[in-house]
């Protein structure tokens, strides 16, 4: 008996999967655990394994289109089994007469590896551009590069001069990336009422203590940031009241601290979770977080790993930013937005001397938190920070 | 007189509809020329099958509005004749199904006088009357044949999507030397537009762009323009900014029109009655294809009718044909959506 396979609900806030590519031919044989489809969802392109044994009969998405979650995509059964009365939405063909022309179509196979696909018009603005179309993410069908492939990775006066249409507007299709994105952004904003305080803190310890670890652990490479969410874990432990989420009629205090850490990517951005993430010493939270975004840019997380975060951690230090506010991620309680490291005069015991200086924003939910909590949580990270050797022995 | 006309209009437009667009044309052109009859089916006595030509032999008499026995193969032979020695005929086909009992006639002489007598004749004649499926008249009378006729060299192909663009066309198509393909639709004779009065000529071969956009081009004739319309009204709605080139006639093609705006949108999509196989919406796709391959951003999707002899039941007559519904996908597919 052919079982139909639906598109499954890969995350929590997933509203239409995108079948990327089908890794099984129709007529191919399947295994439980084989990879059936790659299904981009609004987090990550993730490997569709088949749970049934048989012949992939029919797919019933087309490479590059989308459906919602629950939606017919393919049929497996039997080798040979007749599947025109599988409950699968189609509509159905008037009886046609036996001398009726069949075209044929088979399902594009995988595209051979070596070879990139991109549409004529990709290809010559990448020629252009002076853009390498093998470094370019397709996002076709099939992996193909197409034309809005290359908008995102040339700069815009190359294309514009390109195209030769410079003075029309730019439509550029929303990813399911950006979708999320400002779904969650737009219920955030008007739905939680934010409140910011902003600290400035002394940076001149954490300059000179990340320089000394960073030479005494060749390759570690830590980073402002891995200070600050080692900071913002500890402090979340001290002042638990901010680890929190608002419920309607309760507040959940979060038994576990889950630090998630903003990463950019071309199209939008994610926010992959530090587990535990004030049980971790220095180190290995450095190299985990670094680990992370790497996966992150190359869309290689799994949605798990992109969920449950209990408080978010957002730095815009490398982009020369001095202080921000973020927009809360929703259900948590608050954001820390954290700027750059600055060289500036700062008053030292009565006199004007040349220091260092790190603005820290917290957006909190003023229907989990009031001010003085958020105080408390922000004055807790700022002495963290300017003790910093507290947050490595 | 129904023909009404409206206060805020220029004095030399009227908003009239696609069957009284067409019988301006002719009484124009008949007015103009007395070498111009009018030959067919009910055309006469009747007022005609879809009341086309009605007043008409009332205006012209027995002499120049001609009603025939049901014979297509006899009367378009003899408005093939008569063109050779001279006139200027309109052979009106009841509907284009018919024509084919004539196709010998459209095909073999219509299509080839020109050409085999080296040029020692002209043809000025026109066969028009409706084409495709119209409500329920089943298989055998439901045949879009602008592509078949496209197909030959020799022939002029025309079909108007409005009654301006009919009015127009056929009155030029009237004073053309060379057979014309003239095919109307009977969904489409009671669509009202605006016409001017002032005895416009659109020349064949120049396309006109129905609406103007930036994300896709949309290539459809005839009765599909209104259904692609429909569409992009849709898609605008989702942020899909629609061009739709219509060429109004398919010969000759305005293919740089269809290049120059594919070449702005990188997408297109053709939307046209009748089946996949072997149709002028395939070459337009082929066209495209080889003409824009450097523009081109997807493969040109085509939304044509079901590969089936069209069925008789409303709703799988319904299911065989384009729609807005149809077209609305297929754009989405081609910019990826």
């Amino acid at each position: 008996m052919a079982v139909v396979v639906e598109m499954p609900k890969l995350t929590d806030t997933m509203e239409e999967g995108v079948v990327v590519r089908w890794t099984k031919k129709v007529g191919e044989k399947v295994e439980p655990g084989d990879v059936l489809a790659e299904i981009e969802t609004d987090k990550a392109t993730m490997e569709y394994e088949a749970v049934d044994r048989g012949v992939l009969l029919k797919t019933l998405v087309t490479e590059g289109s989308g459906v919602a979650p629950g939606t017919p995509i393919a049929i497996i059964g039997a080798a040979g089994e007749d599947v025109s009365a599988m409950p699968i939405g189609g509509s159905s063909a008037p009886g046609a007469p036996a001398a009726v022309v069949r075209v044929v179509v088979t399902p594009p196979a995988a595209i051979t590896p070596g070879r990139v696909a991109a549409s004529p018009i990709a290809r010559r603005m990448a020629g252009e551009a002076g853009l390498a179309i093998a470094n370019v993410t397709g996002t076709g069908p099939g992996g193909r590069v197409i034309k809005r492939d290359i908008e995102r990775h040339a700069p815009a006066p190359l294309l514009q001069a390109a195209t030769a249409t410079s003075s029309e507007d730019i439509v550029e299709p929303l990813s399911q990336m950006r979708k999320a994105i400002a779904r969650r952004m737009a219920e955030a904003k008007p739905g939680v009422p934010h409140f910011y305080l902003r600290r400035e803190i002394d940076a001149e310890p954490l300059y000179v203590l990340r320089q000394q670890v960073n030479l005494d652990y060749a390759g570690a490479k830590v980073s402002y940031n891995d200070f600050v969410v080692r900071a913002v874990a500890l402090a979340l432990r001290s002042v638990p009241a901010m680890n929190a989420t608002f419920g309607g009629d309760r507040i959940v205090r979060y038994g576990r601290v889950d630090v998630g850490v903003a990463v950019a990517l071309p199209e939008g951005l994610v926010t992959p979770v530090v587990r535990a993430a004030d049980g971790k010493a220095l180190l290995a939270l450095a190299r985990e977080t670094r680990e992370l975004a790497e996966r992150a840019r190359a869309k290689k997380l799994r949605p798990e790993e992109m969920q449950g975060s209990t408080f978010t951690v957002s730095n815009l230090g490398m982009f020369g930013i001095d202080d921000f506010a973020a927009i809360i991620n929703p259900p948590e309680a608050g954001i820390l937005a954290v700027g750059a490291v600055t060289q500036k005069a700062v008053v030292r015991n009565d006199v004007v001397v040349p220091g260092r200086t790190l603005t820290l924003t917290l957006s909190c939910d003023h229907r989990a938190v009031d001010g003085a909590i958020g105080a408390a949580f922000l004055a807790a990270v700022a002495d963290l920070l300017e003790h910093p050797t507290r947050l490595v022995i | 007189m129904s023909t009404r006309r409206s206060p805020m209009a220029e004095p030399t437009t009227a908003t009239v509809t696609f069957r009284e667009a067409i019988r301006q044309a002719m009484s124009e052109e008949m007015e103009r020329d007395d070498r111009v009859f009018l030959m067919g089916e009910e055309v006469g006595q009747y007022q005609g099958a879809y009341k086309v030509s009605e007043g008409m032999l009332e205006r012209f008499g027995e002499r120049r509005v001609v009603d025939t026995p049901i014979a297509e193969g006899g009367f378009a032979g003899l408005c093939l004749g008569a063109a050779m020695v001279g006139l200027r005929p309109i052979c009106e086909f009841m509907t284009w199904n018919f024509s084919l009992v004539a196709f010998d006639t459209l095909i073999n002489n219509a299509a080839k006088l020109r050409y085999m007598s080296g040029g020692q004749f002209t043809l000025p004649v026109v066969f028009r009357g409706p084409g495709g499926a119209a409500h329920m008249l089943g298989a055998q009378h439901s045949h879009a044949l602008d592509g078949v006729y496209a197909h030959f060299p020799g022939l002029l192909v025309v079909v108007p999507s409005t009654p301006r663009d009919a009015k127009g066309l056929l009155k030029t198509a009237i004073r053309d030397d060379n057979p014309v393909v003239f095919i109307e639709s009977e969904m489409m004779y009671g669509a009202k537009g605006d016409v001017p009065q002032s005895g416009e000529l659109i020349p064949l071969g120049v396309a006109d762009i129905k609406r103007p956009g930036t994300d896709c081009t949309i290539v459809a004739w005839g009765r599909m323009v209104g259904i692609s319309l429909e569409a992009a009204r849709t898609l605008e709605g989702e942020g899909i900014s629609i061009e739709i080139v219509d060429p109004r006639t398919l010969r000759p093609f305005d293919a740089e029109a269809v290049l120059a705006s594919v070449r702005k949108t990188n997408r297109c999509v053709v939307v046209h009655e009748g089946w996949d196989v072997a149709s002028f919406g395939a070459w337009v796709a082929d066209l495209v294809h080889r003409e824009a391959f450097d523009y081109i951003d997807a493969p040109v999707e085509r939304v044509c009718n079901a590969d089936v002899p069209m069925p008789y039941a409303a709703n799988l007559e319904k299911a065989a044909q384009p729609d807005a519904e149809r077209v609305v996908a297929a754009v989405k597919r081609v910019c990826y959506k």
